[in-house]
């Protein structure tokens, strides 16, 4: 019996797609779930200790829930919500274009949105401080030209959510580009040729298809937002400060490992659990096109 | 003639082990741990010590590879030595308490020999003879490291808006004052942030404190958040936003932070010591850097050389003004170091008053109720209504 099932497990080893999953799967344990386990390990030991190698506590889950940390983690869920609708009503139109009516030109659209990625992020969001800044080239160019002194657009909430929006533009658009294209012509006219208006179509057809772009689109500017900094930093002033701050923070400044950890993983379980919930509504296979 | 044929399957085998040996090359861990390191050495470092300006000649003349990373907060620093990079750096520089009351107890750092060094010491500005405390193990025994950068920090005013006598008469009372609200910035080095909260409080930042202190600095710290314009931790930005007219001080800064805008031309921006204040009889504070030798336990032999070689002249003063901020060092006791400072480069670095201001500060310490503080300071910070 045991004989049976040792060759059961070693035929099952010499699979080639066991074999092939091999180096990858590795690279994720020692990479990705290795760090991971470490952070999860840190969040319950003692405060303001180094080592793993003590009684587990419970302490740093319980403080960060007395504490108002509460506030960095709206400010991070109501910045990433606000984010993910602004960039829906943004990218649809735009990835409309591009999937159905610019042609030739959707090539040229494309490489004008994906170029600024290439620049650091940190740059860019300094582009827009010089921009903003009280006599800087908004303020400026509306004093030399109306009179207007419009200052006071830095260091606000606003701010931020231009910096966000502008960022991760081009992680809704892309997905929703590819959810857009997946929406069949025909099913369209065929909804026409039986009366159904310009909105029902768009409504009944066009959205329920494109959805699953727009869910990854979704889930992945949600989830990056969660997780950012530099806008708030740079752009906000810290108008508003992000829960990923306080995780800085808590590793750096206030040489609490655990409560970072603590927070880190609170973080991860929150991005995780609705991370899960939408992807229950989405079918994978059929959005890259296997079915 | 040997005829090298590629097939797919041998193709795919070369792939695999040039892949696997590039990724054992990319370790440094690995390779560094069995490699000679006789003409190499590791520098981690406040930005400065990293400047090409600084290491080119030192590459030069000992014929070494010389890797350098600029640090961006002393915590993380240290951090990151306890996290194991002991193995990575023989070099370190950070602010003047870590050595003596953290590193060196937590042995991440060595002792370098006293009589290589001592003779640096004694041609220093007259504060920094030996043994200086900061430099020496808590027995007054070992030597730590070498100092060279220092400066007051306090906080930084423009000029033309707020005087530098009031400024310097109002000490930290001046965030306090509701006529400032929505008129400051703070340069959020929190661990600063904390001490200078403290002293607006009228507390010593250095001492152990009674439960009404800490309560004190809470609510000082809230005020103190709530009045604020802007927030941020990049000197740039801030004295940017001083100039432009967006703030008209900020809190938490010095000529380590308003030298680039002065060297530049904005004189208005001037880093003010307070007069008076709680630390017997003192209102602010200088930072006084260290640079270390670390733990390494396959150590370069160039790392004392290197200290050595900082200590000269010319490079003395490239580190004084390398890219970034520009400092007043500890060198500048001996006048031939001094003398290769220009009119502009003493006004930045503000000469005239560094004595003064020296005079009025007390040396940046461990603060004992810090732990505690911060999760006061923290809090102000989430909390702060907008």
């Amino acid at each position: 019996m045991a004989k049976t099932s040792q060759s059961n497990m070693s035929s099952w080893l010499k699979q080639p797609g066991v074999l092939a999953a091999l180096p990858a799967s590795l690279f994720l344990l020692i990479g990705f779930a290795g760090p991971l386990l470490l952070v999860v390990a840190y969040s319950f030991m003692p405060s303001k200790t180094f080592t793993l190698l003590q009684a587990p506590t419970i302490e740093n889950y319980s403080s960060i829930i007395s504490d108002s940390y509460y506030i960095s983690f709206f400010w991070s869920l109501a910045m990433a919500l606000t984010t993910v609708v602004l960039l829906f009503i943004i990218c649809y139109p735009i990835a409309y274009g591009m999937a159905k009516l610019f042609n030739k030109w959707a090539n040229l659209v494309t490489a004008l949105i994906a170029v600024p990625i290439l620049i650091s992020e940190n740059i860019r969001l300094f582009g827009w401080v010089l921009i903003l800044l009280k006599n800087g080239v908004f303020d400026g160019s509306m004093q030399s030209l109306f009179g207007l002194s419009i200052s006071g657009l830095l260091f606000t909430v606003p701010a931020i959510t231009l910096g966000l929006v502008y960022v991760y533009l081009p992680f809704m658009l892309f997905p929703l580009v590819i959810g857009i294209s997946m929406v069949p012509e025909t099913l369209k006219e065929a909804a026409s040729d039986l009366g159904a208006t310009r909105w029902q179509i768009f409504r009944e057809i066009e959205l329920p298809l494109s959805m699953p772009g727009l869910m990854i689109g979704g889930i992945l500017t949600f989830v990056l937002v969660l997780g950012s900094l530099a806008e708030a930093k740079i752009l906000g002033g810290q108008a508003i400060v992000m829960i990923a701050d306080d995780i800085e923070s808590a590793f750096t400044f206030a040489q609490n490992w655990p409560k970072g950890s603590a927070l880190s993983v609170l973080l991860i379980a929150l991005s995780g659990i609705i991370v899960f919930l939408l992807f229950r509504r989405v079918d994978l296979d059929r959005v890259i096109g296997r079915r | 003639m040997l005829k090298y044929q590629l097939s797919r399957r041998n193709f795919l085998q070369q792939t695999g082990v040039w892949a696997a040996a590039a990724s054992f090359g990319g370790l440094p861990n690995l390779a560094y741990a069995a490699s000679d390191r006789s003409k190499e050495l590791n520098i981690y470092c406040w930005e400065g010590y990293n400047s090409d300006d600084v290491l080119d000649p030192f590459r030069k003349e000992f014929a070494a590879k010389v890797r350098a990373e600029g640090l961006t907060s002393d915590p993380d620093a240290v951090n990151r030595l306890r996290a194991g990079e002991t193995k990575v750096w023989d070099i370190i520089n950070v602010n003047n308490p870590w050595a003596r009351e953290m590193m060196y107890p937590e042995g991440l750092i060595k002792p370098i020999p006293r009589e290589r060094f001592d003779p640096y010491y004694d041609k220093m500005m007259p504060a920094f003879k030996p043994p200086y405390k900061w430099a020496m193990d808590a027995k007054g025994k070992d030597l730590l490291g070498m100092t060279q950068r220092f400066g007051p920090f306090s906080f930084v005013v423009n000029t033309d808006k707020i005087s530098r006598k009031m400024a310097e008469d109002q000490g930290f009372k001046l965030f306090l004052d509701p006529a400032m609200k929505g008129r400051y910035g703070i340069l959020t080095y929190d661990n600063w942030n904390i001490y200078h909260m403290c002293i607006a409080a009228d507390i010593d930042p250095f001492r152990k404190h009674t439960k009404a202190e800490i309560t004190k600095f809470g609510e000082v710290a809230k005020q103190i958040f709530n009045g604020a314009k802007n927030l941020t931790d990049d000197l740039v930005a801030m004295n940017l936003a001083l100039i432009n007219g967006e703030i008209d001080a900020y809190f938490t800064g010095g000529t380590y932070t308003a030298s680039p805008a002065r060297l530049d031309g904005a004189k208005n921006i001037r880093g003010i010591t307070p007069n008076s204040g709680p630390m017997g009889g003192k209102g602010g504070i200088v930072w006084i850097e260290l640079t270390s030798v670390v733990n390494n336990p396959n150590p370069s032999p160039l790392a004392e050389d290197f200290l050595e070689y900082v200590q000269r002249p010319d490079v003395s003063k490239k580190v004084a003004f390398a890219e970034g901020t520009y400092n007043p060092v500890t060198q500048m006791g001996s006048q031939e170091v001094l003398s290769t400072f220009s009119k502009e480069e003493l006004d930045a670095i503000q000469w005239d008053s560094l004595e003064q201001e020296m005079a009025n500060s007390v040396d940046y310490d461990i603060n004992p109720d810090y732990a505690e503080m911060y999760e006061l300071y923290s809090a102000a910070k989430r909390e702060r209504k907008t």
